[in-house]
């Protein structure tokens, strides 16, 4: 099994590297090639799920004196529910790509960049020390800004890209220096020799967090994101809603043993202020596309409260008296995992079903001709049939829909809310009622009504390889929440999931479906499938304040970047320019002179003259050596 | 079949040799054939040499020969060549980068290609006995050797400012040779040793020791003088200028090695003989790097409009990163220092000989009046955004793992630099990628438009690509195989050069 969990890993690599040198300019082939590569990974994890063994080994890879990276596979229930999430999600991004992007000019670049990201995501999900987390980490990075810089004539394609890749590095920076911090602290990054053993620290989780903030776009690094939707859609699908984004939450999973009491908090309302925030700002959103992108990252910030809900158990805690200033208090905690399992459920649906309902959007604007304004949409429930069945059931999925996946994961969550912290219940019910509303909104919007321009007139369903994939995940949409299901393919985390039992049970059924009906309700109602935005033209004061709300972060991020970071730059380069060549080092020279004059001196007449300056040196010396002197 | 150090003898005075013989004479068309073979000879022994070091228990010297000059008896000059696993690297890498800059420059048509390449040769030579010298006498003269053919090439074939550039350039490097030399003699008078022999000069200054006043003095000497030539701040300000002008090849050799040659001064010849200097100055050096090369030259190169000029500003500010690996007087940091700069001198080397190309197609290094050229030359565009992500230190390039160890050292120096340099990571994607997007990204702009419709640009040929292909796979291996640098380092290193100074942190309780 270690032989297939290797396989899996260097195939997409050998995949990409193949496309890239020998098939730039055979497209379908570079498609088959990516295409068979994401069937044989989907084959294979499942393989491994069903297996049942699980193991660990490790390589050394570098090094230095103490210092040791090594490369290694941890392949436990974990590992083994999120690999299966990537290949299952993956091979079917893979063919809706088939038909998506058949046209595409640069097709090989597009399924090359697809297969070096199952590459580094796999990566990440096999990884058993955090340094080698941290490689793959970095290369979903450069995989996404490939990919988003896809259509990279336009120049906000190039934009979004550069933005993606800078802000994952800023959270980067808290990563690095908390792998650094944990390294010298514990003597080790192992996930498995860390679980067993480590120092006691606020700052190691917290700085560990702030990668998940960058990776899984949580406030106040949320900004790259909805700007990330300038890739093509099959890659909104993949990586910015299904599994890149979602690889911060399965790392705060891994680190879990790392956690303390105050770190929790703090990831608990980092993600609570996200999911509430971006479902405000998806209320007022045309595009199709970015209303998705918005209810990703609320869905995120559900899943990073639901981790940060978690409790923790203190069973031992001795102090030992350090050599250092602080005495090492080292604590064992021991986690009961909960908010862990909560958010791996949801992050597994989640995956299934925003899978779906990107792919449902990348149909609709393929059968619209690359319209993606909902407002120029309607009426295409007839026109495009699986389309709008399997994205109903998607937009049911999200909302709560009682015997639908998300229902069971957000339950959960809700559950855990209400158990632990009474604010954070409130907010996030709120969200929920939000999420069912502009979900609705959307639905409504897009499918019902008339077609309201001339594109959506002649809107047409897609082939086979694009709905084929929409009905897999909506099967999945619709069964993954099931906890027998849950648990086939989540294993040991299955059990984690907090499960509401007795009245509190029907407590948290009552509340899911109020808030559901709430705002599905209302948003079905409200809205008319029109060309304009019906809250916009009610409630205008209400509309702009949402408006400001989502483009107050952009404006912070612009201004600090052309009017702080760009004018200091500029400061210092004048500094640079004028004092430092100029006035110092100049006056430096003068004060020398002599050299200053000797130099010029041999500068003005011949650049040669330094060669003989150089072989008279050498003759001089050579002589008092050999005892003329 | 010749011995391994007569390989080693041969590698050096290929170039040499190609250099007289061209010089004396030989028709154009067997100079560039003549020159292809002694740019290629010292590549292919090289990498022989590197695959026969011993995997383990090489902590010492191994390929060695001495010959006599008729010094030995008088001063203790004798040319000693060998390999240790900190100038391995060092002599790949200068083989590999003196190929691609020397096959570069075959293709290059450049006016007076003869001069030009006798120069080049004579450059490579140099560079290539620089460190397989373990006579520090001929360390500095090989040095020498490879430093006058990068001013007269200034000079001659310079871009825009080429005489302002190679006076400034001659300045500050002979000012920089001179400190170093001076402190380099200083050396070799305290130590009693009468030799030049670095092997020697260990021993001797093991067995006696020297006053820690006197290290002190000796070590700032060399690292003031070694720092010039690899642009410590604020005594850098040659070296953007330096490369702006530069031609190619001389820029990739310069920057990707020559420049290297301070640090290995630092690390084969201040460290392990003066620690007390080294320890003296850690601080100094870590804040002036941190601070100066890091963060200030960070955020000047954000600001820079000229492609060359930001090439050499982020080469000065990676140089950061190298010192203060160097601070650490650890073996994490030294060691980290070797793989950043076998790293950093292939991809500085890549993104100089790329963005001579892109000069080819737009006729202008200004960036502003760039953009949309992958639409262009996809294959040009590829390789330039690799080049930069390896530079910016992307994981599977070598650069990477340069970065990651010195990082992991430097926190037990000081977290607060560490933040700083790391912080530094996010400048470089700062500048690295606003360049490659204003070069090849959006739609061209209106200068650049006109350009292209009068001089359709075509996409990198199959002799402009097989020197960028050679670059780019050393980096690539090296970043997916970092033991093969990692290996030989860790050999000479590893027991520490210098004993850590600092308190020791408090070691984790493991059970």
């Amino acid at each position: 099994m270690l032989k297939h969990s290797v396989l899996v890993l260097l195939l997409p690599l050998v995949s990409a590297a193949f496309i890239a040198f020998f098939l730039r300019k055979r497209g379908g082939l570079a498609s088959a090639v990516s295409v068979a590569t994401a069937t044989a990974i989907a084959a294979i994890s499942i393989i491994l799920l069903n297996h049942g063994e699980r193991f660990e080994r490790s390589w050394e890879w570098l090094t230095l004196g103490s210092f040791t990276v090594s490369l290694g596979v941890k392949f436990d229930d974990l590992a083994a529910l999120m690999l299966v999430i990537v290949g299952v999600v993956g091979l079917c991004v893979h063919v809706f790509s088939l038909g998506y992007m058949h046209d595409d000019q640069a097709r090989s670049r597009f399924f090359g960049g697809l297969s070096i990201f199952m590459f580094s995501m796999i990566g990440i999900v096999l990884a058993d020390n955090l340094f080698m987390m941290f490689i793959f980490w970095e290369l979903v990075g450069f995989s996404s800004y490939v990919l988003i810089n896809h259509y990279h004539e336009k120049q906000s394609a190039s934009d979004a890209a550069k933005k993606a890749f800078i802000v994952n590095r800023v959270g980067d920076f808290g990563f690095l220096l908390g792998i650094i911090m944990c390294y010298w602290l514990n003597g080790t990054v192992s996930l498995t020799e860390l679980g067993a053993h480590h120092v006691f620290s606020t700052a190691i989780p917290l700085l560990l967090f702030c990668g998940a903030v960058g990776k899984s776009a949580q406030m106040p690094l949320q900004v790259w994101l909805p700007d990330a939707m300038e890739g093509p859609t099959p890659v909104s699908a993949l990586i910015h809603a299904a599994t890149m984004v979602a690889a911060g939450i399965y790392m705060l999973c891994r680190i879990e043993p790392l956690m303390v009491p105050q770190a929790l908090t703090v990831i608990m309302w980092v993600g609570t202020i996200t999911a509430l925030y971006a479902a405000l700002c998806a209320i007022v959103q045309r595009d199709i596309k970015k209303v998705l992108a918005y209810s990703t990252l609320s869905q995120l910030g559900y899943m990073v409260a639901a981790f940060g809900l978690g409790t923790l158990v203190l069973t031992d805690t001795s102090i030992i008296p350090g050599t250092g200033k602080h005495p090492v208090m080292e604590t064992s905690y021991w986690i009961l995992g909960n908010g862990a399992g909560a958010a791996m459920f949801h992050l597994t649906t989640h995956a299934f079903f925003k899978g779906l309902l990107f792919l449902g959007a990348g149909s609709v604007i393929m059968g619209c001709h690359h319209e993606q304004d909902i407002f120029k949409m309607g009426g295409l429930r007839k026109k495009m049939p699986v389309t709008f069945w399997t994205f109903t059931i998607g937009v049911l999925a999200i909302v709560g829909m009682p015997g639908l996946a998300g229902f069971f994961s957000k339950d959960a969550i809700l559950y855990l809310a209400m158990e632990k912290n009474t604010a954070v219940f409130a907010v996030l019910a709120f969200t929920a009622v939000l999420t069912a509303f502009y979900m609705v909104r959307m639905w409504k919007i897009t499918f019902l009504g008339e077609a309201r321009s001339d594109e959506a007139k002649h809107a047409h369903e897609s082939s086979l390889v694009v709905t084929g994939p929409l009905l897999v995940l909506a099967v999945l949409s619709v069964i993954g929440g099931y906890s027998g299901v849950f648990a086939k393919l989540a294993g040991s985390v299955a059990h984690l999931v907090p499960e509401a039992e007795g009245s509190a049970h029907t407590t948290i059924l009552l509340v899911s479906l109020a808030v559901m009906t709430l705002g599905a309700g209302s948003a079905l109602f409200f809205y008319k499938s029109a060309a304009t935005d019906t809250l916009e033209e009610k409630f205008r004061f209400g509309f702009s304040m949402l408006i400001w709300l989502k483009e107050s972060f952009d404006r912070a991020y612009d201004y600090y970047v052309a009017k702080i970071q760009q004018r200091f730059a500029m400061v210092l380069n004048f500094l640079e320019q004028i004092v430092l060549a100029g006035v110092i080092i100049r006056g430096f020279a003068g004060f020398v002179g002599l050299v200053g004059y000797g130099a010029r001196a041999f500068y003005t007449g011949s650049l040669h003259t330094y060669v003989y300056w150089f072989l008279l040196g050498a003759a001089v010396l050579w002589a008092f050596a050999a005892g003329v002197f | 079949m010749p011995s391994n150090a007569q390989l080693l003898q041969l590698a050096i005075a290929t170039p040499l040799g190609a250099a007289l013989v061209i010089a004396l004479g030989l028709p154009k068309r067997f100079a560039t054939k003549l020159a292809a073979v002694a740019f290629t000879v010292p590549a292919l022994i090289a990498l022989w040499l590197w695959a026969q070091f011993p995997a383990e228990g090489a902590s010492h010297y191994q390929f060695l020969s001495t010959h006599d000059t008729g010094l030995a008896a008088g001063l203790g000059i004798s040319l000693k060549l060998g390999l240790n696993g900190i100038s391995l690297p060092m002599f790949l890498l200068a083989a590999i980068v003196g190929l691609a800059a020397g096959l570069y420059a075959l293709r290059s048509g450049a006016e007076r290609l003869k001069l030009y390449l006798t120069l080049l040769l004579i450059m490579h030579g140099g560079l290539l006995g620089v460190f397989a010298s373990v006579d520090i006498f001929f360390f500095y003269f090989f040095h020498e050797l490879a430093l006058i053919p990068t001013f007269i090439m200034v000079g001659i074939w310079g871009g825009r400012d080429r005489n302002y550039a190679a006076m400034k350039l001659t300045i500050y490097l002979t000012v920089g040779a001179m400190l170093s030399l001076i402190g380099l003699i200083a050396l070799y008078v305290k130590s009693g040793a009468h030799s030049f022999d670095l092997m020697a000069l260990k021993e001797a200054i093991a067995h006696q020791g020297l006053a820690a006043a006197t290290q002190k003095n000796i070590f700032g000497l060399l690292m003031f003088g070694f720092g010039i030539l690899v642009s410590l701040w604020p005594l850098h300000t040659w070296a953007p200028l330096g490369y702006g002008a530069a031609p190619s090849s001389a820029a990739m050799l310069h920057a990707g090695v020559l420049k290297k040659f301070g640090l290995y001064g630092l690390i084969q010849i201040a460290l392990p003989l003066l620690p007390a200097g080294a320890a003296w100055w850690a601080w100094k050096l870590a804040l002036l790097a941190g601070v100066g090369n890091v963060l200030v030259v960070g955020f000047v190169t954000i600001a820079q409009r000229d492609l060359k000029q930001m090439l050499g500003y982020s080469s000065v500010m990676h140089m950061g990163y190298c010192f203060l690996g160097l601070a650490c007087l650890s073996v994490v940091g030294t060691g980290g220092v070797v793989l950043l700069m076998v790293a950093h001198g292939l991809s500085v080397a890549l993104l100089f000989m790329l963005a001579t190309s892109v000069h080819h197609r737009t006729h202008t290094f200004d960036l502003a009046e760039m953009g949309g050229l992958a639409q262009k030359t996809p294959v040009l565009a590829g390789f330039f955004v690799a080049a930069t992500m390896a530079s910016i230190g992307l994981p599977g390039f070598a650069n990477f793992w340069g970065e990651l160890t010195i990082f992991v050292a430097l926190w037990k120096f000081s977290p607060g630099l560490t933040a700083v340099a790391v912080a530094g990571v996010v400048i470089s994607a700062i500048y690295g990628l606003r360049a490659a997007a204003r070069i090849f990204f959006g739609p061209p702009s209106e200068q650049l438009a006109k350009v292209t419709a009068e001089h359709p640009p075509a996409d990198l040929g199959w002799l402009e690509r097989l020197p960028a292909l050679i670059l780019l796979a050393a980096l690539l291996f090296f970043g997916f195989y970092p033991k093969a640098l990692s290996q030989p380092v860790d050999q000479t290193l590893n027991p520490a050069p210098v004993e850590r100074i600092l308190p020791v942190h408090p070691s984790p309780p493991r059970t």
